[in-house]
């Protein structure tokens, strides 16, 4: 062994918060899985689509469009203060990962107030018929998701505003954002289904 | 004295290491283990003790089946089993085991010291451990599925599988998803992040390439089971959804369409890491290099893309159009191409090597004259007018055996007795082996050759009985001989395994001269596999002199740290501190078994899950002192 070669990594960085960490890799491994299955509910919903003649069902209501457009807006521009959180993790600037994660929570929350008012207005429900079934799936799992990440968003939040943190959460904090690009990137598809499908796709209304 | 004061600090080195990486002990250490050797034999005896319960079940249906008009089982108990046994071997023991595999030996060929993710891994190991206990304490409650390992609605559905059995099947799948889900994960992120530097892509083993591939294909594949199961099935049974209800707009084919879309890719899933395993132990035995390595590889990722292509040919009888069946023929017969590459480059490999004839190179041949029949079969029905006869017959009972036991276990039981004086320090005595192996292939083929003849003899699969006088007597006859046969072979495989655990040969690091990093690690390996990381500069490292061995230094010893390497070139990228041993990847499955196991009686129970999962999360997640938070 004395005669071994030597390769000396000493000098490499630690822990090093950025998209080259294992974490960031397996993030984005977890959002393919994740975006597999809304994939699959899209593709779902288009089979469902060719069963019937008329979409949605005589009696269902068009699903309406101004209020989820509307919720865009907020849903958009919670990407802002993402960025800034994971900038502010690379940096290592508790100053910016305090503002980044508490603004994404914000503007998630107005978001969600849409997607409440939104859901009160429909007159289906899951039991209804397929389309139904369908359609509150895709919001189901894709609202799971959101509160899922927001209740990690919030933990990092609360680890930040202590000060409990070194690399490890400043990664966290930097995937945290990974997801909620995710998120937001995965709702534009889900929302042209659900809510332009029917006006395009759904012949005899 | 200059070398043995090198000698000294050497073992000081490893002592803190040992100190470093060393796993917990007694009861609640045993919650909290990470490490990937012993998670890794957690998942293989666990699938094993499965592949048990498994083959019991087999040889319940098959004493039923042993002649015409048999008592023993009634039509429902039957239906359970049947349904039993092909859950338990493909979720609870086939992907489980190759997990396994891939778990203890990855880290170990790449040349690092756990995977990337070592508390994602423990709670992989406790969800799928969670999920087989699920299914099987459905026994006690009366709730045992009976619609079959794929759960066909609408024979699945409310109307005619009242009761929970369904729903335990539905949510069982859940659990042992997730966990192939995590090792998916954590090990494409090892292979590609985590190699000894200089592995670059054309030098990783074929083994670790057959894990990635593999990998890749769960993360795209499992997902549609988990919306098959969970979200359609299970919804549809317990909330009142109308997915597979036709009276309402919804399909029972989607269910098939979805559920087919992971199906396919699952027997793959399953084979794949088999196929590595088979190039390793061919390299090793032909004592050459493997002929064709890019082929093999290539042939590999082609087989990945080529399985998500075609899984209509498992729905030839439901009436679709025929332009799509036809598309579906063509590319269910080009993964007679990507296999026969393989099998040609094996067979140049055996052909010029100098052979060592052991008992793991006696499965590969068996794998090799198995697989090669039951490929030969996949060819007939992968063809239209021969799939329309042979479909629910015994025949494609046989085919489906050829294949997997023929491409997966066989390869499984020959990497087991290759990889055992690494498990365990101790080799597998040959003469024993080798007696197992002949009972195996003969016990194997006697059950189940006698079916294609009972298959185009007309002889639906799942029926609990048959009339006399149809022909079917001695060929059934013989099945059940064989499959007894195989029950004996099986038993001499596990006193060979438990004989040899204790006094079998003491190994040295490479008792078969193999050629991958493993081999060079101690057998079995100490916690931190490597006292130094290894680099290598060719695709053998373990055939060159060790002596001159390039190594890595400057890494802490005092902390699990390990090194990143780039994703092509395997370049040093940054150093790395993995986790220290955890009980939160434990009480984060309990939380989410709690909730799951209720949700099979009624949808609130997500909501506990949630709740309880995380907790279990924040708990996982949440700093403490001093190491993980200190830059």
């Amino acid at each position: 062994m004395t005669e071994a070669r030597v390769l000396y990594v000493g000098h490499l960085p630690d822990q090093e918060v950025s998209n080259h960490g294992p974490l960031w890799f397996g993030q984005v491994l977890l959002c393919c899985i994740e975006g597999m299955m809304l994939c699959m509910l899209i593709a779902i919903y288009f089979y469902l689509r060719l069963g019937v003649d008329v979409w949605p069902p005589p009696g269902t209501q068009l699903p309406s469009t101004p209020v989820p457009t509307l919720a865009l807006i907020p849903l958009l521009l919670s990407i802002v203060p993402t960025y800034i959180a994971s900038a502010g993790a690379k940096r290592n600037s508790r100053v910016l990962m305090l503002a980044g994660l508490a603004g994404n929570l914000l503007f998630a929350a107005v978001f969600l107030g849409f997607r409440y008012l939104e859901w009160r207005s429909f007159n289906f429900t899951w039991q209804t018929d397929a389309h139904g079934t369908i359609v509150w799936s895709i919001l189901f799992l894709h609202t799971f998701d959101l509160v899922a990440d927001l209740v990690m968003t919030f933990v990092l939040l609360v680890i930040i505003a202590i000060g409990r943190y070194g690399p490890k959460q400043r990664t966290g904090v930097h995937v945290d954002s990974v997801v909620w690009y995710f998120l937001v990137a995965i709702w534009l598809p889900l929302y042209a289904v659900i809510y332009w499908g029917p006006h395009v796709v759904g012949a005899g209304r | 004295m200059n070398s043995s004061k090198t000698q000294f600090a050497e073992l000081q080195q490893t002592d803190e290491l040992e100190q470093t990486w060393k796993e917990p002990k007694g009861f609640l250490g045993s919650l909290a283990v990470v490490g990937h050797k012993e998670i890794g034999k957690r998942y293989i005896v666990t699938a094993f003790i499965f592949l048990l319960l498994g083959g019991l079940e087999a040889l319940l249906m098959r004493l039923q089946l042993a002649f015409p008009e048999n008592t023993f089982l009634d039509p429902g108990r039957y239906n359970q089993i049947f349904t039993t046994h092909g859950t338990t071997m493909m979720f609870l023991f086939a992907v489980p085991v190759m997990e396994g595999m891939g778990i203890y030996l990855v880290p170990l060929m790449v040349g690092t010291r756990n995977v990337a993710f070592p508390r994602l891994n423990a709670f992989g190991y406790w969800m799928y451990l969670a999920g087989g206990l699920f299914l099987y304490a459905g026994t006690f409650f009366h709730a045992l599925p009976d619609a079959g390992w794929f759960a066909y609605p609408p024979l699945s559905g409310p109307q005619f599988s009242p009761g929970k059995g369904v729903d335990v099947w539905a949510q069982m799948i859940t659990f042992t998803e997730v966990s192939a889900l995590c090792v998916a994960v954590e090990l494409i992120v090892t292979i590609l992040r985590m190699r000894a530097p200089g592995m670059t892509l054309n030098r990783i083993p074929m083994f670790c390439w057959s894990m990635l591939v593999q990998s890749f294909m769960i993360i795209f594949a499992m997902p549609a089971v988990m919306i098959a199961s969970s979200v359609m099935l299970l919804n549809d049974r317990t909330i009142g959804t109308h997915f597979v209800n036709p009276a309402e707009g919804g399909d029972p084919l989607l269910y098939q369409h979805i559920f087919w879309f992971f199906g396919h890719p699952e027997v793959y899933i399953i084979f794949l890491p088999a196929l590595g395993m088979v190039s390793s132990m061919i390299e090793t035995f032909s004592r050459r290099h493997l002929f064709g390595y890019p082929a093999l590889v290539l042939a590999l990722v082609a087989n990945g893309f080529l399985a998500f292509g075609l899984w209509v040919h498992h729905m030839f009888a439901t009436g679709l159009p025929q332009v799509g069946e036809a598309y579906f023929t063509a590319a269910s017969m080009m993964i007679a191409i990507t296999s026969g590459v393989q099998i040609f480059c094996w067979l140049a490999t055996l052909c010029t090597g100098r052979l060592r004839t052991t008992t793991a190179l006696h499965f590969v041949f068996g794998f090799i004259f198995i697989f090669v029949l039951g490929g030969l079969t996949g060819v007939m029905v992968a063809s239209i007018p021969f799939d329309l006869q042979a479909h629910d017959t015994y025949f494609v009972v046989a085919h489906f055996h050829y294949v997997l036991i023929g491409g997966a276990l066989f390869p499984l039981f020959g990497g087991f007795h290759y990889w055992f004086p690494k498990f365990t320090g101790r080799l597998m005595d040959e003469r024993l082996g080798k007696c197992s192996f002949w009972i195996l292939f003969v016990g194997f083929n006697l059950t189940f050759f006698p079916m294609h003849f009972l298959g185009l003899g007309g002889m639906p699969r799942r029926v609990y009985t048959y009339s006399a006088g149809m022909g079917w007597e001695l060929p059934n006859l013989l099945a059940t001989v064989g499959a007894l046969t195989i029950a004996v072979g099986g038993i001499v495989f596990i006193a060979n395994v438990m004989r040899s655990r204790r006094h079998g040969e003491i190994a040295d690091p490479n008792p078969w001269e193999g050629a991958s990093l493993e081999w060079e690690a101690a057998s079995p390996p100490k916690s931190y596999n490597f006292p130094r990381l290894p680099a290598v500069d060719n695709l053998w490292p373990a055939w060159d002199d060790i002596s001159k061995r390039t190594v890595i230094e400057g890494l802490s010893d005092d902390r699990r740290e390990i090194l990143i390497t780039s994703l092509n070139a395997a370049e040093p990228h940054h150093r790395h501190t993995l986790p220290k041993p955890s009980i939160w990847p434990f009480v984060t499955t309990l939380g989410l078994g709690i909730g799951l196991t209720g949700s099979v009686i009624a949808f609130s129970w997500y909501y506990v899950a949630a709740a309880l999962g995380a907790i279990g999360f924040i708990g996982w997640f949440w700093p403490r002192r001093p190491l993980e938070f200190t830059s």
